[in-house]
């Protein structure tokens, strides 16, 4: 058995290629955001909507890249799919994270509340959060790759129910949340002016190539763990193999 | 299967039906719990986020002095008025409005023709609140004539 080398690990130049244009594109709409012009109503603080809107769209995209690669899963039983699918869904409960965080503070400012839990968006998005919290707790608790594979994609698709239900909840009821912005039934109907357009554009195309990036990184990453542990023969996870570097002087331990 | 050590092969059957019965339980239980939520329980107050002028006229007999709940509208043109702890202005959704009295905070964005959510009662024939949202829209457009913004004051 080939002891695994430096060169295992070094990356590929595809991430690198995309980390580079999701860069580009964060800088382009941070510097595109930062000169929009105040919002009639909201003043400097509709600029939130910049990252906000990209965030949790980012969010919806990488839910259904789990909810496909789950159902891929299932179909082929492909290791490679449940690497994707786990993933992606990492990924999309750091950017509901980031949603959840710029809506607080910018409810704070503008409706004069950080939370309200009659309103049908916020209860919404917090349950969107948790249940793919829960996912991930799953994940951690099923030792066996393919049982929790298994297990895993089950939920993925059936977690994914809850994203129309965010979405839609301010058009089904009344809520202190605005209404849908961007897709929406009348979409001949902006409803952003096109200086505020351009930014959100730039910015929504900068947080897709940065879950790109973030998601080539990330699947080779556990490829590489499974890669490990499977050399070294035990289905415990890897990270518990792995001991901080023992300073020197320091006797055994 | 392929052919992992299975962790589980002589066990799983009596396992499997405890964890089963572990997960129907609660689950038939919380399905009873909403399905009865829906039946019998009251849910116009606590699923609608607020009622508008035209609605909370219309139930005025259903939501006597005192009973709390939200109104959201839009702050009409005349009738705002402030002392020092209180303001008043009127709440309108085109068809019918209805006079708030507001006691305490009002938020930066509060001006004329904005949304806004007042929680609060009934007191005769106005609304007193103690809560002040702002509900604003989806419409974002440039403050018009190169006007630099500026903080709304009532």
């Amino acid at each position: 058995m080939r002891r695994p080398t430096l060169a295992d690990t070094a990356p590929p130049k595809t991430p690198v290629l995309i980390g580079a244009v999701s860069l580009c594109l964060l800088v382009g709409a941070l510097y595109l955001a930062l000169t929009a012009p105040p919002d009639q109503q909201q003043g400097e603080a509709a600029k939130l909507l910049f990252v906000h809107v990209p965030s949790i769209i980012t969010a919806y995209i990488a839910y259904g890249i789990g909810l496909i690669s789950a159902i891929w899963y299932l179909i082929r039983r492909s290791m490679a799919a449940d690497r994707i699918s786990s993933s992606a869904i990492e990924i999309g409960v750091v950017f509901t994270a980031i949603t959840l965080a710029t809506g607080m503070i910018w409810g704070r400012y503008v409706w004069g509340v950080w939370w309200d839990w009659g309103d049908a968006r916020m209860i919404s998005t917090a349950v969107l959060f948790f249940l793919y919290l829960g996912y991930l707790a799953l994940r951690r608790s099923i030792q066996d790759p393919r049982i929790r594979a298994g297990r895993c994609a089950v939920l993925g698709i059936v977690a994914f129910v809850q994203v129309p239900i965010v979405h839609y909840s301010v058009l089904w009821m009344r809520t202190l949340h605005q209404g849908a912005t961007i897709i929406r039934p009348d979409l001949a109907n902006s409803t952003v002016d096109s200086a505020f357009g351009l930014p959100l554009g730039v910015s929504i195309l900068a947080f897709l190539s940065l879950l790109l990036f973030l998601m080539s990184v990330r699947v080779r990453v556990t490829s590489l763990e499974d890669d490990l542990s499977r050399r070294l023969g035990t289905d415990q996870p890897v990270g518990a193999l792995i001991v901080p570097p023992r300073l020197q002087g320091e006797n055994g331990g | 299967m392929v052919g992992l050590p299975s962790s589980g092969s002589t066990a799983p059957t009596s396992l499997r039906k405890v964890t089963h019965r572990h997960l129907l339980i609660p689950s038939g239980v919380l399905l009873a719990i909403v399905v009865g939520f829906f039946l019998w329980g009251d849910l116009t107050d606590s699923v609608i986020y607020y009622l508008t002028p035209s609605e909370a006229v219309d139930q005025r007999a259903d939501r006597p002095d005192g009973y709390r709940f939200r109104l959201g509208g839009l702050v009409e043109q005349d009738g705002i008025s402030a002392s020092d702890t209180e303001t008043g202005f009127i709440v309108s959704d085109g068809a019918a409005s209805v006079q708030v009295v507001h006691t305490g905070a009002v938020p930066q964005l509060f001006r004329v023709g904005i949304g806004v959510v007042v929680e609060g009662a009934w007191d005769g024939g106005v609304f007193r609140s103690d809560t002040l949202l702002i509900n604003h829209d989806e419409q974002y457009r440039t403050v018009e004539d190169d006007q630099p913004y500026q903080i709304p004051t009532p």
